[in-house]
């Protein structure tokens, strides 16, 4: 018998890393869904959710992404573990899901997903009493980053100066980050937590020219200068002939057989 | 007789003032400039003419070599590609600030300022752009003291105000002579030597906002790093007004330099 859970809560309250842990704890075949609260008119996956999804695939390869298809087959599989993440600004005041946001519902009911649990971080004993910032009126900000690449020492002072205010008052911070050398950096960063936290991911792209792994910046807070920010971003990252320069080195003293692939 | 050090103003007008009213309030009127009167700060011109304005004797800094030479004068690279384009920005926009007769105020100063045996300079007696950090190998460090034929020697390029006192140096040379087959070993014991280094006015890197120099008694020999407050809303004011980048202001009031230090206490230099 499986289970369908909605993790719901506020952003930085530790929804993906719970759900991480479930996932690494559970014995069958795990499935992962990153819903909004909003309508995306954009067909591609929002850089938190891209971001939130290539860190756990990352951190566990065998799970499933259900963000464009219905669970069907992995409902057929004994012990099955979906997980639902929806970020909300508001604790949702009943436990049904039929008290959700509609547009929450008509992701679920069209994805055929209706959990069978909803927990929500900041109400259930059952998950972790972490911090819980009610998040109204927030500016959230974000860019894809695909493709790509920092400096790394431009991308130190840039998330230096970026979690310490300089660019408004930032509450939370979530990124996927590419270095020349081929790691891709999971940055995550909240105003209630002392410190950053820094994960460089299991995948490892080849020095060879811009990754293909996703990359993405997301940020909450107030008084957001995105123009700053941007132009900042603009002079951390590498055009391709300093990208060439950092990884001719690296390609260098690579085996022959990974050089060549 | 005490006379005051003075560096790194980097155009910073309501430090160098509360610097130089402090220094005035003790009665001191020997005052010595270690060099970087602009780049990065707000006000270029009025800190130059300032500086000239109150004769103050100078040493050439990086920045005032580069504005006059172009960016590549000092041939090194920043420490990152962020500090660079910032840099560059900097160094653009007061290179279009600075007046003719400014430009030429800077190029005319030396690399070095000697008065018996205490030497004044800007980075190290080998270049304006050579750090002397305060964790500097002890012997290198001596070599420079002692290469220079200084007792004492001012510096500033770090903006990390320090005394460091070099005792007990012995230099031992042991030289093969191949056409007898001798080693000859030869040891010379120093005097204490000691650098000193005035931190910076207009842009501190020591853990605070304050601008620092340093007070030296050249009979007694004692030196105090003096810490002084300045209205910083009104620099940060002025670099908004100018057009330079607003992050220059925040890492102003923050207390962190416009340009993020270089880990590797080896790299030359970063303006």
């Amino acid at each position: 018998m499986g289970r369908k859970w909605l993790i719901s809560g506020s952003p930085g309250c530790g929804k993906t890393t719970w759900i991480l842990n479930k996932i690494k704890s559970n014995q069958g075949a795990c499935g992962y869904l990153r819903l909004i609260e909003q309508a995306n008119n954009n067909k591609e996956k929002l850089p938190e959710s891209l971001i939130d999804y290539t860190f756990l695939k990352d951190q566990a390869p065998h799970l499933q992404d259900l963000s464009d298809c219905s669970d069907t087959s992995m409902s057929q599989q004994k012990d099955f573990l979906i997980l639902i993440e929806l970020s909300q600004s508001q604790s949702p005041e009943s436990l049904e899901p039929a008290e959700l946001n509609p547009y929450v519902k008509s992701q679920l009911e069209s994805l055929r997903l209706q959990p069978d649990r909803h927990l929500h971080f900041g109400r259930d004993s059952e998950l972790p009493n972490n911090d819980t910032l009610v998040f109204k009126k927030l500016e959230s900000w974000s860019l894809n980053l695909a493709k790509r690449v920092w400096d790394p020492q431009s991308l130190n002072t840039f998330w230096f100066e970026l979690v310490n205010g300089a660019y408004g008052d930032v509450y939370r911070a979530k990124a996927l980050m590419n270095l020349p050398d081929g790691q891709s950096i999971f940055f995550n960063w909240i105003v209630s937590q002392k410190g950053s936290q820094f994960l460089p991911l299991k995948t490892v792209s080849p020095p060879n020219g811009r990754p293909e792994s996703p990359s993405a910046l997301v940020i909450q807070g107030k008084g957001l200068d995105c123009i700053g920010i941007e132009s900042t971003i603009n002079h951390c990252l590498l055009n391709d002939a300093l990208l060439e320069m950092h990884q001719t080195p690296l390609r260098n003293q690579q085996p022959e057989a990974l050089r060549t692939n | 007789m005490k006379h005051a050090v003075i560096s790194c103003l980097h155009a910073n007008l309501a430090a160098v003032k509360a610097v130089l009213n402090d220094i005035d309030q003790q009665g001191i009127d020997d005052i010595t400039c270690l060099g970087d009167l602009v780049g990065y700060g707000p006000q270029p011109n009025e800190v130059v003419d300032l500086v000239r304005e109150r004769a103050i004797a100078s040493c050439q800094g990086c920045w005032d070599e580069d504005i006059i030479e172009g960016l590549n004068a000092c041939e090194c690279s920043y420490p990152s590609q962020l500090a660079e384009k910032r840099g560059h920005l900097a160094h653009e926009w007061t290179a279009e600030q600075l007046t003719d007769i400014n430009k030429d105020f800077l190029a005319s100063l030396p690399t070095s300022i000697r008065r018996d045996r205490i030497l004044f300079v800007h980075g190290s007696p080998n270049s304006q752009h050579e750090y002397l950090l305060p964790d500097m190998n002890a012997f290198a460090a001596l070599e420079r003291v002692e290469k220079a034929g200084a007792d004492t020697l001012f510096c500033g390029h770090t903006h990390q105000p320090y005394v460091r006192e070099l005792k007990n140096g012995s230099i031992r040379v042991r030289l093969q002579n191949t056409s007898n087959n001798k080693a000859e070993e030869k040891e010379i014991n120093l005097p204490m030597r000691k650098i000193v280094n005035a931190g910076s006015v207009g842009e501190p890197r020591h853990g605070s906002i304050n601008a620092t120099y340093v007070i030296h008694d050249d009979v007694s020999g004692e030196v105090e790093i003096k810490e002084v407050a300045y209205d910083i809303r009104q620099t940060c004011q002025a670099i908004i007004d100018a057009g330079l980048p607003p992050i220059f202001a925040w890492r102003l009031s923050h207390g962190f330099e416009f340009a993020e230090q270089a880990e590797d206490a080896s790299h030359v230099c970063e303006r």
